[in-house]
């Protein structure tokens, strides 16, 4: 063996340890365990929004939400009301028809514009027995995962007014524990799926008026919804105030829940009576400490022999929504708890 | 050595030969001479060989004009230790050591649920044995080690240093073992195979996991090899002299009672290597000194503690698990089986044969073959003992961190296998070269999975402690990590946290309720202020079950899931906190 010389013998020992130390310092494709991550990119957040303080909003803040017909809702039209409102919307509610893909990039930007996004989540071609019985939950989870690495807040309505007999999974063609069972089964998926950035809407119809007990019937639990949202019209012929229009249906949803209210759709017929209405509508998710705010559906049916129910179909009746929102408690920053 | 050390040499006459015959080489130059076609057809006839003279050899070197060759020092072909091969040899494993722990310093991950355990009962032992605090863990009745030993350690190490200066505690018990492995299969071998069953050993998976891992296992590894050092060292001497090594394998047993399963083969290796100098009536009188030594520490120790139940629930009668015997021996093999395979073959050819080297008069002091045989066999076969206890058991538990006692043992015959695949005079390098890269690259790639397998709870820490307040009280699975990082922060202790493993609830009705029952009861008084959940494709039974009660009460939200991934897959952790009494109907 030829001699080695004790300084190089050293400088060897130096680089050979330098060099291991390099080699094995972590870096972010390091197989896991090893100061890694993998060789996968990883697309799930590693903070989920916490979006427990958005349920309950601090000192009585209120969210004004808008809903507009039709698809998405660029920032224009959002700038629009906004203009004739004289204040911002703090949510956007918007509809996803159950198999469509989860419009990540109209959610992201939504959110951008502090708006907090409120989908509703509507199972046109699914029955809900077959949503119960798991035949779409590849599509389900696939959503679900796509929520979860938005990783923006998001409220989550399914297929709202259930209690009612106008659509596909209304009463007509659904039983309440069907519904029950699409709900949680939805739910259990999301949960599973690690989705912790929803605020899950259960949407009854105040319009329909069922007794207690069958509202209930079509309640989840209170570990699967987090806000009562109501769906519920001022009508010229119907019910006109908020104490009639909203009031039995919390009443009688205050027999087994205590969950906040948010009035996720509602607008008043054109008219002389529309100004007292808004006022009105107004007046109630003001004074009750349990409704955390209300959706106006600013639609222009007038196509769909419907009323118009923009906020302005008269000049009074703007005038009202203007006074109305003006309260410093509509429009929060949903940034900020 | 030996060879290396040689002279290179040549037969005189050939080289002179060689010079005029072969074509001038690059360092020559050609001498260029017109084309002349007559030389160049002409047939070459090599002049007549002269008469050689008589045989003999001569240095092919260009030495100065004064140097003559020295004597061949005896060393140089001898057995017996030098000061220049002492010297090379422990250069070459100051760099094994280097490399072992370069590549345990790599691992990454925040505290396994055992590592925090551990910690956090050693606090707690430490605040009972000094300072009176009331021990409310039991920890005495379920740890697989005295509470009183490495936890108290531990828990100072950490608050001097936090985790990874216990981490690093771990990696000076590991580097020590191998460095004492190395010694001691010096003794019983040589520098070489000594070598290489400390560098086999250096990077298998068990080791390097358990060089960055916070448990008992590097010590009992540690003090175990150290009582097989000392009696490898004292085997030749006095007769009382193994008894130094009793306390050392007492305390190995008292740091981790699993140690226990090693001791006959300390020994057996202490029977062996006094047998080897002093035949076999001095040997048995020595194994039965040590034997005697350690059966009275520990006979005071289980007399004097209350130890034996948490023996008997963790290690003796362990519970047994359901996974199959044909995944257990995969693992085994995958984790130990090349130490193994190496270890059977340097078994089979070291009985065959003793030695490699032609030392003259090596083979005087050669053991017989039945000895060689018996030491192998003891070695190789303790590798068995912990995979074969666990596949009894079914249980895979932390059997990749239970392969590496046996592996300690196996390693010298391990060494001796590849010292043997490399042949006399390192005539094939190329095996030994290949079975290191296969150790190394199997060694890497599974400690990392091995340290990736539990989720990292680095964002966890933060989001619970934003949650979590002193005084409240929650149930965890995980709750030990929990429990070590706030703690901490000082947000909470032990005492407030329950696990899936046991609780005893008492209900409404003032009733003491246990198990399911006792979960569910808890779940729907809202005892708990929050709930900690590792979700993943393989949830518990009572994981599922708090999930489901916790839904179907309506008492609990969750509010925050933090997905992770590990290196056998993925899953999240779910933060449940009680819903405010004000917000319930």
């Amino acid at each position: 063996m030829t001699s080695v010389g004790r300084r190089s013998a050293l400088l060897w020992a130096l680089a050979a340890g330098v060099s291991s130390a390099a080699g094995c310092a972590p870096s972010r494709t390091a197989p896991i365990g090893a100061g890694g991550q993998g060789p996968l990119a990883r697309t799930a957040p590693y903070l989920p929004f916490d979006v427990t303080w958005m349920i309950r909003p601090k000192h009585g803040r209120k969210y004004l939400g808008v809903s507009f017909a039709g698809g998405a809702t660029t920032g224009g039209v959002l700038d629009a009301w906004a203009g004739k409102a004289g204040k911002a919307p703090n949510l956007l509610s918007y509809r996803l028809a159950w198999g469509d893909r989860f419009p990540a990039d109209g959610t992201l930007a939504v959110w951008k514009r502090r708006i907090l996004p409120y989908l509703v989540w509507e199972p046109w071609r699914t029955a809900l027995r077959d949503i119960a019985a798991g035949r779409d939950d590849a599509y389900i989870r696939r959503t679900a995962q796509a929520v979860r690495d938005l990783n923006v807040p998001l409220a989550l309505g399914f297929a709202p007014q259930m209690n009612a007999d106008r659509y596909p999974w209304g009463t007509r063609k659904a039983s309440p524990e069907e519904f029950v069972g699409a709900w949680r089964h939805l739910h259990d998926l999301f949960q599973d799926t690690g989705v912790s950035n929803v605020i899950w809407v259960w949407s009854p119809s105040a319009a329909d008026p069922v007794p207690a007990g069958r509202l209930r019937s079509y309640y989840p639990g209170d570990a699967y919804a987090d806000w009562l949202g109501l769906v519920g019209y001022y009508t010229r012929s119907g019910p006109r105030t908020f104490d009639t229009v909203f009031g039995p249906t919390i009443e009688k949803a205050r027999t087994f829940t205590r969950n906040p209210v948010l009035v996720a759709e509602t607008a008043a017929e054109p008219g002389a009576r529309e100004p007292a209405d808004i006022r009105d509508l107004v007046r109630g998710v003001t004074t009750r400490q349990d409704v955390v705010g209300f959706v106006w559906s600013d639609a222009d049916q007038r196509t769909g022999r419907r009323p118009d129910r923009r906020i302005d179909s008269s000049p009074e009746a703007l005038a009202a929504f203007r006074r109305g929102v003006a309260d410093p408690r509509f429009g929060f920053d949903v940034r900020r708890p | 050595m030996t060879t290396a050390e040689d002279p290179v040499v040549a037969v005189p006459g050939r080289a002179a030969e060689t010079s005029a015959t072969l074509p001038a080489g690059p360092g020559t130059p050609a001498h260029h001479q017109p084309f002349d076609p007559e030389s160049t057809l002409r047939l070459r006839v090599p002049p007549a060989r002269s008469r050689e003279p008589a045989p003999g050899y001569t240095f092919d070197e260009i030495t100065r004009a004064d140097w003559v060759l020295g004597p061949v020092p005896d060393r140089g072909w001898s057995a017996a230790p030098g000061a220049r091969r002492t010297w090379v040899s422990r250069a070459l494993l100051a760099c094994l050591l280097l490399v072992q722990a370069v590549l345990s310093l790599r691992l990454h991950n925040t505290a396994f649920e055992d590592e925090a355990l551990y910690i956090y009962a050693g606090h707690a032992m430490i605040g009972h044995l000094f300072h009176g605090a009331p021990d409310y863990g039991g920890f005495s009745s379920y740890f697989s080690g005295s509470p009183a030993l490495y936890p108290v350690l531990a828990a100072w190490v950490d608050s001097v240093g936090g985790l990874t200066a216990v981490r690093l505690m771990s990696l000076v018990f590991m580097l020590g073992a191998t460095g004492l492995l190395y010694s001691f299969t010096r003794m019983l071998f040589n520098e070489r195979t000594a070598l290489c069953a400390a560098g086999i050993f250096a990077v298998c998976q068990s080791t390097l996991f358990l060089g960055y891992f916070a448990t008992y296992d590097a010590l009992a590894i540690l003090l175990l090899a150290l009582s097989a050092w000392v009696l490898v060292r004292v085997a030749a001497g006095h007769w009382a002299l193994p008894l130094a090594a009793a306390p050392v394998a007492a305390l190995a047993v008292g740091v981790k009672y699993a140690s226990a399963l090693f001791l006959p083969t300390v020994a057996a290796l202490l029977l062996l290597a006094a047998y080897r100098h002093l035949g076999g009536r001095q040997a048995l009188l020595r194994a039965a000194v040590f034997t005697a030594g350690v059966t009275v520490l520990l006979g005071i120790g289980l007399a004097t503690t209350d130890y034996l139940q948490a023996i008997r629930s963790t290690t003796t009668d362990r519970a047994h698990g359901a996974t199959s015997v044909p995944t257990m021996a995969w693992d085994c093999f995958r984790w130990g089986g090349l130490i193994f395979v190496l270890a059977c073959l340097g078994t089979a050819l070291y009985a065959r044969r003793d030695r490699l080297g032609e030392v003259p008069g090596g083979r005087r002091t050669a053991p017989d073959t039945r000895w060689r045989l018996a030491l192998g066999v003891v070695l190789t076969g303790t590798a068995l003992l912990a995979p074969a206890y666990q596949i009894h058991l079914q249980t895979s538990v932390s059997l990749h961190k239970h392969i590496g006692y046996g592996l300690l043992f196996a390693a010298p015959m391990a060494g001796v296998g590849v010292s043997r695949l490399m042949g006399a005079h390192f005539r094939f390098p190329q095996a030994a070269i290949a079975v290191g890269v296969l150790a190394l690259t199997l060694g890497m790639s599974q400690s990392a999975q091995n340290y990736g397998i539990w989720p990292d709870s680095t964002y966890l820490m933060p989001e619970l402690a934003k949650n979590v307040r002193p005084g409240q009280k929650w149930l965890g699975q995980p709750h030990e990590a929990p429990v070590y990082y706030l703690s901490r922060a000082g947000l909470t202790d032990y005492t407030y946290w329950t696990s899936i493993y046991y609780i005893d609830y008492t209900g409404r009705q003032g009733r003491h309720l246990m198990g399911p029952e006792g979960y569910r009861a808890a779940i729907d008084d809202g005892w708990f202020d929050g709930v900690v959940l590792d979700w993943n494709d393989q949830p518990g039974d009572v994981q599922t079950l708090i999930r489901g009660e916790m839904r179907t009460s309506g008492r609990y939200r969750m509010a925050g899931a933090l997905t992770y991934r590990t290196s056998v897959g993925t899953g999240h952790f779910e933060i449940w906190l009680r819903v405010p009494a004000a917000h319930r109907r």
